[in-house]
Parts: structure tokens; sequence; C-alpha cells
């Protein structure tokens, strides 16, 4: 579960997300819906402990907001907004590496290395380095490796952007079973279609602020509209 | 914390020596200096007694010497930091539960490994020159040795860290190139610069980089030195390696590591 309370930031006077507070409850995927540059990454990161908010706070599953932060970042795993990827280490070192900063020890390694492959069908290319992988095998690689320490939350950050359609459809369907696993996940889009596909709630922001908080349906009402690129558009155009 | 250091340190080690492009151009920056002595003792071979060519080139071989040991690491600086923030692979990187600092002494561990093989291939170049072309030194070997171990190795850690903080303060490979290939500059300056001057005050010996530049230039040209000098030296370089470390992993610490200019 997490918790985002009044939460605050500015760049150079700039104010990006300004008094942002919703809630994304375990076992269901939260899309944060809203234009570019209207503070989706930057509360990703805030949530993921990359960046320091200027106020408000996150809380994560049971951790209070002031807990330790390493504590807090065990809790999460992130796909955030490029893969990141080693181009000279394979696809199993890249996780692996990863798995021992996480703290693994070696049989937990193994078992979670061999574990997360297989759910994300990494199993041919697993020992190919990672600079000759397609997009979306590189995709996969690094969910893979947010994944690998099995967190009860998953932030993702546009995981769909350049990926073909079987891709996006593999990636639904991995994120859906991570849902029914009881996992939070917390993915930001600016395309309305993949929203409304995939999630249980969605959290429209524009400026930096929470302009409306619901199912796609309660959005829709909400907005008074039909179709929720109605009411994105309604709610977030001035 | 150790332990996450060593791990970060051996994925850098691992990585950078599968870069092959980078490895050749280390060792030919290396052995640049082995090289350039070699040809210049063919030269003045039918010039100068043994003795004096000798004295001439132990000067420009600790020049080559101080400069080895910051070419060494410097490819692997550009691309561990800045290198990284460029590849987007900084963020996912610091998101794992261990403190930025200790992802610093992991990287800074991995440049003065490679720092400390720059400066074993150069010095291993040049016992290999020494011995084909005729060269002798008059210096005693052990003490040598000693002021090697403990002034030199100290300065690829001091060499690490200053590469290390350059390269967070970049936000791209090419602007680390920049910087960097001019801080391998300062020690050529400071060497080249020592070995024509006369009058050095006393202190200069203690001075990071200058102090290893006069003990080498002494010892390979006969002098003696007590043991202390090169202790002293060695530890005063360590000092400013670590304060130097402790001021980029302070730049890690910072919000504009990853997204400011």
């Amino acid at each position: 579960m997490i918790k985002v309370q009044s939460l605050s930031k500015s760049f150079n006077h700039r104010q990006v997300v300004a008094n942002l507070s919703f809630e994304a409850p375990s076992g269901s995927i939260t899309g944060l819906l809203g234009a570019n540059g209207a503070g989706k990454t930057t509360t990703l990161r805030m949530i993921c402990g990359a960046l320091q908010p200027q106020s408000g706070s996150v809380v994560i599953d049971d951790l209070e907001p002031d807990a330790a932060p390493l504590k807090r970042r065990r809790r999460i795993g992130a796909l955030l907004d490029h893969m990141g990827l080693y181009g000279r280490l394979t696809v199993r070192e890249n996780l692996v590496y990863f798995g021992r900063l996480q703290g693994l020890t070696s049989p937990e390694l193994k078992d979670r290395t061999a574990s997360v492959i297989a759910m994300l069908a990494l199993e041919a290319i697993a020992d190919r380095r990672t600079a000759g992988l397609s997009q979306g095998e590189r995709m996969k690689t690094a969910l893979a490796r947010a994944l690998l320490h099995g967190p009860r939350n998953l932030l993702l950050d546009e995981p769909t952007n350049g990926l073909d359609v079987p891709t996006v459809r593999a990636l639904r369907e991995v994120l859906r079973r991570l849902r029914d696993s009881g996992v939070c996940i917390v993915f930001s889009s600016h395309v309305l279609e993949e929203v409304r596909a995939l999630c249980d709630q969605v959290v429209i922001v524009a400026a930096g602020q929470c302009v409306a908080q619901g199912s796609p349906d309660e959005i829709c009402s909400q907005a008074e509209t039909e179709t929720l690129e109605d009411a994105f558009v309604r709610l977030t155009v001035c | 914390m150790l332990n996450e250091s060593l791990i970060v340190a051996q994925k850098e080690i691992v990585d950078h020596a599968r870069d092959v492009r980078s490895v050749i151009s280390s060792l030919m920056y290396a052995l640049m200096g082995p090289v350039v002595v070699f040809l210049v003792a063919l030269a003045v071979r039918s010039q100068f007694r043994a003795g004096a060519a000798s004295e001439v080139l132990a000067g420009m071989m600790s020049v080559f010497t101080l400069v080895a040991a910051f070419v060494g690491g410097m490819n692997v600086a550009m691309d561990t930091i800045a290198g990284e923030r460029e590849r987007h692979s900084l963020l996912p990187l610091l998101l794992n539960p261990v403190p930025r600092h200790d992802i610093m002494i992991g990287k800074w561990l991995s440049i003065a490994a490679f720092c400390a093989a720059g400066l074993i291939v150069n010095l291993l170049g040049f016992g290999v020159v020494f011995t084909t072309a005729g060269l002798r030194l008059t210096g005693d070997a052990g003490a040598l040795l000693l002021a090697l171990a403990l002034g030199m190795l100290p300065l690829a850690l001091l060499a690490a860290s200053l590469q290390l903080l350059i390269a967070t303060l970049c936000r791209s490979l090419k602007e680390a190139q920049t910087y960097l290939s001019m801080i391998v500059f300062a020690p050529m300056l400071i060497g080249m610069f020592l070995v024509f001057y006369r009058g050095v005050p006393e202190w200069f010996n203690l001075l990071p980089i200058a102090g290893q530049q006069l003990q080498l230039e002494l010892l390979m040209k006969g002098g003696s030195l007590p043991f202390s000098e090169p202790l002293w030296l060695g530890g005063l370089t360590t000092a400013a390696a670590l304060l130097i470390l402790f001021l980029a992993a302070d730049r890690l610490e910072r919000d504009e590591i990853l997204y400011g200019n």
C-alpha cells in the first residue's frame, strides 16, 4: 500500500508537485494520469526515494513516513523512465548485481533470478549482453530487475512507451498477475486507452495537483462525460 | 557496508574490463612513457655516458610514472558516474537499499584499481626499457620500491578521488572526457616543472603529486631518503584522497546528480 500525503516539490522556484495526496491500495493497479509535465514522474521519484519532497510524506505499507529510507526502498520495485541496464553485462548478470545490492543471499538470489526469468520469459536471452537486446527485451529485463527482490509495491513510469503490441499485451498480463498476488502497482501514463484497460483506479494529475481520483467509471461520472478521454480533458484543460 | 562497496567495485571492474577499446587506450597511455624513454635512450646512447643518460631519463621516467597513476582509471571514472547519468542507469542503481556513499566507495575502489594497474604496467614497461636499452639506475632499488609502495599507490587513490569528483560534476561522457583529459595534464605540468626547477622548497616533498615526483627523481638519481618521508607523503596523499572522496560522495547525495544541471 502506498499513501501519498500532501506531497510538494519545486525545481528552480517552479512548483512541479503541489500538495498532492492519493492512496494506492495493495492488490490493485493505480494509474497516475496526466499530461506531459503534470508532475507524474516527479511524484513517482519521490515515492521511491530518489528525490526528497519539500513537504508532505509517503507511507509505504505499515512503515511510518520517517522510517529509515533504506528499509522503505526494500519494499519498492521501480522501473522509471529509462531501462538503465548495463550493456556489457548479460541479462542474468544485471539481475545478479541488483539482487546482491538488495541484500539477497546466494540461494535466494539463485531462486529469485530463475523465478523472474521464467515469469517474464527471458530464458532465451538470459545469457546475452543487454546491449544487443530489442526495446521489448530490455524493458522485460528492467522489469525483472525491479521484481527481483519480491517487492510488495511496484512503480512504473510509462512502461509501454516504444513497445510493440505483443509486448504490451504480455506486460499487461504480468501486471495483472502481480496485482492478483497482492502487489500494489502504481503506473504513470498519458495513454488513456492503456489506463482504461489496466487500472482499477485512476488519479488524474494536472499542474502537480490531484484533480480527480476513483475508478475510470467514477471519474467519468464525476466529470459528467461518457468517456475517460472527455473526462480527462474536462478535468485538466482550463 | 564494505560488502556493498565491494559488490559495486567488483561489478565496475568486470564491466570495464570488458570494454576492450577503453582497456587498450589505458594500456597505451600507461606505456607511452616507457616507449618515449626507450626512443630517447636510443637517440642519446652514443652522445652520453651510460650513467649520465640514465640520470636524464630518470627525470623523464618519474614524470611519466606520475601521469600513469592518473590515466589508468580515467576511462572508468568518466563512464562510472557521468556515463551512468547519460545512460540513465544511475537512477536504478541509487534506488537500491544501499547508502549512496557506499556506492561511491565501490566506484572509487574500482577506479583506484585501474589507476594502480596503469601504474604497475608503466613500471613494468620501464623495467623492460631499462633492461633492453642497457640503462641502469644508480639509486637503491629497495628504497625506490618502498617509495613507490608508500607514495605512488596512495597517488592512485588520490587520482581516483579527483577523477570521481570531476565525474560527478559532469552530465555527459563528452563533458567528463574534456575535463578528465585536462586533469591528466596536472601531474605532467607539475612533474616537468620540478624536473627543471632548482631550489624547490623542502615542504614540497610533502605535497601530493609534487612530493612523489621529487622523491622518485631523487631515488632514481641515487639519492637517499629517510623512511619517514615516503610514509608521511603516503599518509598525506591518502588523507587528501579521502577528503576529495568525501566531497564526491556528498555530490551523489544531492537531487541534482539525477536531475539537475
